[in-house]
């Protein structure tokens, strides 16, 4: 007969193997510090660009900016010891090609942060994934409210000004000079939908009135149904909230049909990119942006030669907003984890939400800050249109004024905002 | 009498678009109709008009720089006209080439023929985005068709209304080669019944060519007339493709003029949306279409084409 207590070693073995699986593999659940694990292996940063679709220029554009300040960073001997590279992909300005393209970098390539996205869906979408697993997100130059706002995340660090911010520099210098009566071009996405409701709250907060909201559908190839009824309502002011090649569209059409006078026309955001070689049929109107290279401050040379040094090649010859946006966040995602001394997603974001880059160091006017409740950068913006005097052909905008960031603050995305809480967010440490 | 008055640019505008939708289609109702291919490289065809369009109304020589300058000394009303007139011939030639690379489908599923035509979709994109990058382009218009003209109080586009008479002509030339010439016969028979005219000892392989390139060449040309107002863009043939397939399967395959009034029908639709509940204005043509196969799976003309006359 074989003795009963035979098995008592044998379920103690199985819990003891089942508790230290467990111990083992629980972190791997969260931790990715395995992933990269140790000092000296290359830092993996995933840029998840928009390069084909309707954003495509700005997709390359700010590409090439992330790539610049990573090739800087490297010729310093990299971050913390550690050389970057690069990982890249496509998001072809789809959210439903972005979400699977940010889980691959994660989960497979390993990236260390992720970056990138112009079009808002791509950016939400990316977002979510960045979440789900820790990792750190820059979204550099997607500019809906949203980003901030409803969809913010722990994770998720916002560069570029949004929809808001750009409406409120430019909606109330329009208001004195071309009227009460407003009409909204709306695009039907995201992005245009918040911005559209930012410009109208912005409008009617100033006495002005919305007589009509005409919503286009994305990609829509003409325009000319739209531009018939704004014709026919005679508004003072066009303010449009739609984007890129859409943009650009509307502009040509707006032209075609010599309508580019006689009203006052309010483009949210002029990315550089989308209007660059151009010309003056492609610009119209007051914008908001940003940064321009003429914007005649320290170090903005420098910063012209040494894009020019590196982008021989590259249609665009001068640095626009959207570049701008890309190399300063990697810039300061770089600065950030040589201060800390250390990848750790929690310690990076908690050094991130206390960011404060001075104004001689970001080219622009004021001192840039993150606000820590929603994770978007508040900095500069400034009000341009055409320039109708260039000093050499690069020279597209002229600069009508500038507010500090505390002017064109956007509040509603404050309420809306609801970040994760520190213990919400899985540990990630490439 | 207000609300007619109201509406008349609106329908103005929507048989403007029409005619364009139709030019689009065209070329494509030809190949599907002759040939019983659906081209799917139709959009990535017409894109390819635009570029080649672009290249002769600005060419850079950078070899030739004494030829460029000379070329660019012409007016830009001669440069448009000949990039109107050798670009869809250009394009067409590259028809040719595509077109034995779609012999070996004939005869077989007919699936294969789309694939390739897909794969060549994408390949010609991938092309132009090399060649020419995948910025916006503009092309330059000669100052007589730029800008815009007032009729009593309503304001039109001079180059839409270019646009719109130059799809009319479109229209009208491809109908009288169909219908009013031998060779139009000879391709309206290869159709109906092609082991007749083999028969008949026409060369059924060089017909084939010459439909295709000329389907080829009608994309290209709706390209170079809709470029100015589309954009240029490498991927801007699935603006076109989409409404072209919609189209012709609306007007019934095959039909010319079912193509012609199923264009207009679009271009109402889309129009008068686009005016009165714009975020609909790309869903409508959907709608429509929904509405009129449910009822008529063959389309609106689909027994009346010319090529079962």
């Amino acid at each position: 007969m074989t003795p009963p207590r035979a098995s008592l070693p044998r379920r103690r073995l199985i819990r003891g193997t089942a508790a230290l699986a467990a111990g083992f593999a629980g972190p791997w659940g969260i931790h990715h510090a395995w992933a990269q694990a140790r000092a000296k292996k290359p830092l993996l940063i995933g840029l998840a660009t928009d390069d084909t679709g309707q954003y495509a220029a700005s997709g390359q554009d700010e590409q090439r900016g992330m790539r610049m300040a990573i090739a800087e960073a490297n010729e310093r001997g990299g971050v913390l010891g550690r050389r970057l590279d690069v990982v890249h992909a496509d998001t072809a300005g789809d959210p439903a090609v972005a979400a699977p393209v940010a889980e691959r970098l994660i989960r497979q390539q390993e990236v260390a942060f992720l970056m990138g996205g112009v079009h808002s869906g791509v950016a939400s979408a990316m977002s979510k994934v960045a979440q789900a697993h820790g990792c750190i997100y820059f979204n550099t130059n997607s500019s809906s409210p949203t980003e901030a706002g409803k969809d913010c995340h722990r994770t998720k660090f916002v560069w570029d000004g949004n929809g808001t911010n750009f409406s409120t520099s430019v909606v109330k210098g329009a208001m004195t000079g071309f009227g009460r009566d407003w009409v909204l071009i709306t695009s039907d996405y995201t992005w245009g939908r918040n911005t559209a409701r930012g410009i109208r709250g912005i409008v009617e907060g100033n006495g002005g009135r919305i007589v009509e909201e005409l919503v286009v559908p994305q990609n829509t190839p003409d325009f000319s149904a739209v531009l018939n009824k704004v014709r026919a309502i005679k508004p003072g002011v066009i303010a449009t909230a739609v984007g890129g090649d859409d943009l650009t569209l509307l502009r040509r059409q707006v032209r075609e049909n010599s309508m580019d006078r006689g009203f006052g026309w309010i483009n949210n955001q002029q990315d550089w990119p989308d209007v660059y070689g151009l010309g003056r049929e492609a610009l119209f109107g007051i914008f908001g942006t940003t940064w321009y290279w003429g914007l005649g401050l320290a170090g903005v040379p420098e910063f012209v030669a040494r894009y020019q040094r590196t982008q021989g090649d590259y249609r665009i010859k001068v640095p626009g907003n959207v570049f701008y946006n890309g190399y300063m966040a990697t810039r300061e995602l770089l600065r950030a984890i040589e201060r800390t001394a250390s990848t750790n997603n929690l310690k990076l974001i908690k050094e991130l939400e206390t960011l404060r880059i001075p104004a001689l160091d970001r080219m622009q006017h004021h001192d840039a800050y993150m606000y820590p409740q929603t994770h978007q950068l508040q900095q500069t913006i400034y009000m341009a249109a055409y320039n109708d005097r260039p000093r050499r052909s690069d020279d597209l905008f002229r600069i009508l004024g500038r507010l500090q960031p505390q002017e064109v603050e956007d509040r509603a995305s404050t309420q809306q905002c609801s970040l994760e809480s520190y213990a919400a967010t899985p540990s990630y440490e490439p | 009498m207000d609300w007619l008055l109201a509406l008349l640019p609106h329908l103005v505008n929507g048989i403007s678009l029409g005619l364009l939708f139709a030019l689009i289609a065209l070329g494509f109702m030809l190949i599907v109709g002759v040939m019983e291919t659906i081209n799917l490289a139709h959009g990535s065809l017409f894109a390819l008009g635009m570029y080649a369009a672009l290249f002769l109304l600005a060419p850079k020589l950078g070899w030739f720089p004494e030829l460029q300058a000379g070329y660019m000394s012409l007016p830009v009303g001669t440069r448009y006209a000949i990039a109107l007139f050798f670009a869809p011939i250009l394009v067409g030639v590259f028809g040719l080439l595509l077109e034995l690379c779609l012999r070996r489908t004939y005869g077989k599923d007919p699936l294969y023929g789309l694939l390739l035509t897909f794969g060549a979709a994408l390949v010609i994109e991938e092309l132009i985005r090399v060649t020419w990058g995948s910025n916006e382009q503009q092309m330059a218009l000669p100052p007589t068709i730029s800008g815009a003209f007032m009729m009593g109080d309503l304001m039109y586009s001079r180059y839409r209304v270019f646009a719109s008479g130059f799809a009319i002509l479109a229209i009208v030339a491809l109908w009288l080669f169909l219908e009013k010439t031998p060779y139009g016969a000879i391709i309206k028979a290869g159709a109906h019944d092609s082991e007749m005219v083999r028969a008949l000892g026409i060369h059924l392989g060089r017909l084939r060519s010459a439909v295709f390139a000329l389907g080829v060449a009608l994309a290209a040309i709706a390209g170079v007339v809709m470029a100015p107002i589309w954009g240029i863009r490498p991927h801007v043939g699935v603006d076109a493709v989409v409404p072209a397939f919609l189209i012709i399967v609306l007007g019934g395959v095959g039909s010319l003029w079912g193509a012609v009034i199923a264009g207009l029908l679009v271009g109402l639709v889309v129009g008068l949306t686009g005016a009165y509940a714009s975020e609909w204005s790309l869903m409508s043509m959907y709608l429509l279409f929904i509405a009129v196969v449910t009822f008529r799976s063959r389309g609106l003309f689909g027994k009346k084409s010319v090529l079962d006359t």
